[in-house]
């Protein structure tokens, strides 16, 4: 493709919704990555399309409204991604008052919520240790198999017209008076007035060829996948303390259990959480503490075998709001990246957003609080 | 103390030079009994020097400074300062030991490659055929048929002849006159000319048929189709079929790189195709402290494991290494090149299957899903058709099927296989499957 109306460079979920949303409007799209498709965070993550693990505020009226669009976007691509509103049940260890007034909170901004007694709580998921006895049920809470997704969603940009090249690095770009007229590739030279930045982890080091800044950091996170096993996981079950760490800026790890099946039968066991750079070794202990984790809220999985262990490493701004919107400095620079474990969940509404915002047009929110120019601001 | 990890021919060898040391010996293994996959014996197994193992069993028997634990699968290792700690699993309970130092001779299996009917009952690699004979004292059927490529073949067919088997026929993809091409290998190894002798004289004894040229492309539980195959394995004409309940199908070996891998030692690609480990002529890895030798530093046979493992052994002990085993270990080499050159594995495989037939057992993933992930879902590599069709994910974690995945995913794509590529699918950071509990128990 010579000329597009739109460059999105990261064919991963974000890129790849953005995309869709902007064929959609009518714009020729090529998307560019220097991998193939989902080969950063996407392919890394479990598929969560959640709305319980946020607390009321913008991050939470986006994650509702891209709910919605997950829905449409099936019909709108017409093909199966394994999308499931399997819905979330948040089981507190203890002490259940925060979770509990979070939950209260919630169902005032739209979630639908239902507190569970010791008896609702195990008939929802009958393999719990017999001694939890609170939480809460999100019924919207959502799955789909986030590399068929992205896969998918290009699929259909394709045969829409646009256009993937993958295998191409972004070496720099090409920009006139502060305005943005291309990419400069390792695949060639690719001309646009709109450039869409949806790198992900990698997101600023591609701002910073751009000289602009956009405050990405990797937070490391560790996925335990099992043998097969007969269905004993209902939902997506996680311990409250999961809210506490997604909210957290410590730079330590943090563990919380995320324990959920899947259509293959294999049960996914997360979330750790770490800053410590790209560093992609293994470390034992974490793997050990997640699988105690696990089996202390389900104790029939001690018998169950690990299989397999992936990391993947989640794109992380300061105030754990994604970036979306127009560059600090370049005009028709856009960023859609920073969405941190969130992402396959927000793709969908962050696209929406970006689109709006590309063709002057009003949104279902205001975009503002995650306008990238917040940090340029902090910066002055 | 020295952990070495596998008893086949070259963790033995190693073990047995090692122990002459006075060091403490620690012999981890993951079968009930020693002899790795080559010298699993029960009862007397007839082959070529087949009672040579018994010097090797005695020393891990009598030897007062070796320790064998048996049946111990090792699912992660972790490097400390100065030592290095291996967990492992046996009887379900984990256990983990500490040394300075380790010998990694864990040894390869049998590669298979898909054919239509391929996962049907009675299917299996000549490696296994051999260890049910050898290991279990069972016969893998009434009447076998053995096919792929490679000398292999003759051992486990005149094995499962001798044992009181039904061997219908010995399927060679190659013809033996490409040995022609290594006449240096030939001259610095007389002595293989009396193994083949020996397999000669057995083969006409229990009046084996070898068909050269040709391979089972198919097989529907009755009968196997035999097909005339070019030098990359492209089928040039159906020849016949074959009654036969048992296929026993290799074609070469795929190290086990797990360990190392999970150590950080440097893997190469091969001529092959296989990943393997870069070791110096001290059979030392780019990790301090770990050894490795046998098929994990490049296919080659029992006799180059020998010498390497006595050479690992050595080293460990801090020896130096004398020129005549530097020679023996040079010449063997040699023989393991021409036997790369004289049978390889092209990738003409790919059009004895049906879109249908199935290329991943575990997830019963087939040829179609593989090529239409690739068309339809624009996947470019193996990794991301995995992660499309859930090919190699299942248990046994793609050892099996990956490197068949990325050879189709090459050819759809009109694309060499990266070295990149190869080393990525051979490597997995648990190294065998372990329970939640047992992970559980063992926090500190």
């Amino acid at each position: 493709m010579k000329n597009p109306d739109a460059i999105v460079i990261g064919a991963g979920i974000v890129g790849a919704c953005a995309a869709l949303s902007l064929t959609n409007a009518g714009l020729k799209v090529l998307i560019i990555d220097r991998g193939t498709v989902a080969s950063g965070t996407t392919g890394a993550g479990e598929g969560n399309i959640l709305v319980s693990d946020k607390d009321p505020g913008p991050e939470l009226t986006l994650a509702l409204k891209s709910r919605d669009l997950w829905f449409e976007m099936q019909e709108d691509v017409g093909d199966s991604f394994e999308l499931e509103a399997k819905g979330g049940v948040v089981v507190a260890r203890t002490d259940d008052s925060q979770l509990m007034a979070l939950a209260q909170s919630q169902s005032k901004h739209g979630v639908i919520t239902e507190k569970l007694d010791s008896v609702r709580l195990h008939e929802l998921e009958p393999y719990l240790h017999p001694e939890l006895s609170s939480g809460v049920l999100y019924p919207q809470d959502a799955q789909c198999q986030p590399m068929l997704a992205a896969a998918r969603i290009i699929q259909s940009v394709i045969a829409r017209g646009g256009e993937l090249v993958m295998r191409s690095k972004v070496l720099g770009f090409n920009l006139a008076h502060g305005a943005m007229k291309g990419v400069v590739t390792s695949t060639g030279e690719y001309s646009s007035p709109i450039v869409i930045n949806a790198a992900g982890t990698w997101a600023g080091e591609i701002a910073a060829l751009a000289d602009s800044y956009l405050p990405v950091a990797p937070r490391r996170g560790f996925i335990l996948v099992t043998e097969p096993a007969p269905q004993y996981i209902f939902h997506k079950v996680y311990d409250s303390d999961y809210v506490v760490n997604v909210a957290s800026s410590d730079a330590d790890l943090q563990t919380s259990t995320v324990v959920e099946g899947t259509r293959s039968g294999t049960i996914l066991i997360g979330a750790s959480r770490e800053r410590i750079g790209f560093d992609s070794t293994m470390n034992y202990e974490i793997v050990r503490k997640l699988a105690a984790q696990a089996t202390s809220l389900f104790p029939i999985l001690r018998d169950v075998q690990l299989l397999r262990v992936y990391r993947g490493f989640r794109p992380y701004a300061p105030d754990h709001l994604p970036l979306i919107g127009e560059d600090s400095t370049v005009k028709g620079f856009w960023h859609s990246a920073g969405h941190e474990g969130a992402g396959i969940g927000l793709a969908p509404g962050s696209a929406a957003l970006i689109t709006d915002a590309i063709l002057g047009r009003d949104s279902f929110m205001d975009p503002h609080a995650f306008s990238p120019k917040r940090f340029a601001e902090v910066l002055k | 103390m020295i952990a070495i990890v596998g008893a086949g021919p070259a963790g033995l060898a190693a073990a047995m030079t090692a122990a002459q040391g006075g060091e403490e010996i620690v012999v981890i293994d993951s079968a009930p009994r020693p002899g790795g996959q080559y010298w699993r014996h029960l009862n007397q197994v007839e082959g070529y020097k087949s009672g040579r193992s018994e010097k090797y069993f005695e020393a891990l028997r009598e030897r007062k400074n070796v320790i064998h634990i048996s049946g111990a699968q090792i699912w992660s290792a972790v490097p400390g300062e100065n030592s290095i700690t291996l967990n492992y699993l046996a009887d379900g309970i984990e256990s983990s030991i500490t040394v300075q130092k380790i010998i990694l001779a864990t040894g390869a299996h049998d590669r298979a490659i898909p054919f239509t009917g391929w996962e049907r009952p009675g299917v299996m690699t000549p490696g296994a055929a051999q260890a049910l004979l050898k290991g279990h004292n069972v016969m893998a059927g009434q009447q076998i048929l053995i096919t792929g490529t490679g000398p292999f073949l003759l051992p486990v067919a005149v094995g499962l002849a001798a044992a009181g088997a039904d061997v219908v026929g010995i399927v060679e993809a190659h013809s033996p006159l490409r040995w022609l091409m290594s006449p240096v290998a030939l001259a610095l190894n007389p002595q293989k000319a009396l193994e083949l002798l020996y397999y000669i004289r057995k083969i006409a004894k229990y009046k084996l048929k070898i068909r050269f040229n040709q391979a089972v492309v198919a097989f529907d539980g009755k009968s196997a189709t035999i097909a005339k195959v070019s030098k990359d394995l492209t089928t040039k004409k159906i020849v016949s079929k074959v009654h036969c309940d048992v296929v026993a199908a290799g074609w070469g070996f795929s190290p086990d790189v797990t360990l190392g891998g999970i150590l950080g030692c440097k893997q190469i690609v091969d001529l092959d195709g296989t990943v393997i480990f870069a070791v110096d002529n001290h059979q030392r890895s780019s990790q301090p402290n770990i050894w490795i030798a046998g098929e994990a530093t490049g296919i080659g046979g029992a006799d180059l494991a020998l010498i390497e493992g006595r050479i690992a052994g050595l080293s460990a002990l801090g020896l130096g290494i004398s020129l005549r085993l530097r020679f023996q270990r040079y010449r063997l080499q040699k023989f393991a090149r021409a036997l790369q050159v004289s049978y390889p594995v092209g990738n003409g495989w790919q059009g004895w299957l049906r879109s249908e037939s199935k290329v991943c057992r575990c997830e019963e993933v087939s040829l179609g899903e593989i090529c239409s992930s690739v068309t339809e879902l624009s996947a470019n590599d193996a990794r991301t058709s995995k992660l499309f069709t859930r090919a190699g994910m299942g248990m046994c974690q793609g050892r099996i099927c990956s490197r068949n995945v990325s050879e189709i995913i090459g050819v759809q794509t009109q694309c060499q296989v990266t070295d990149q590529e190869r080393i990525a699918y051979s490597n997995r950071p648990i190294a065998a499957p372990i329970s939640l509990g047992a992970l559980t128990d063992g926090i500190k």
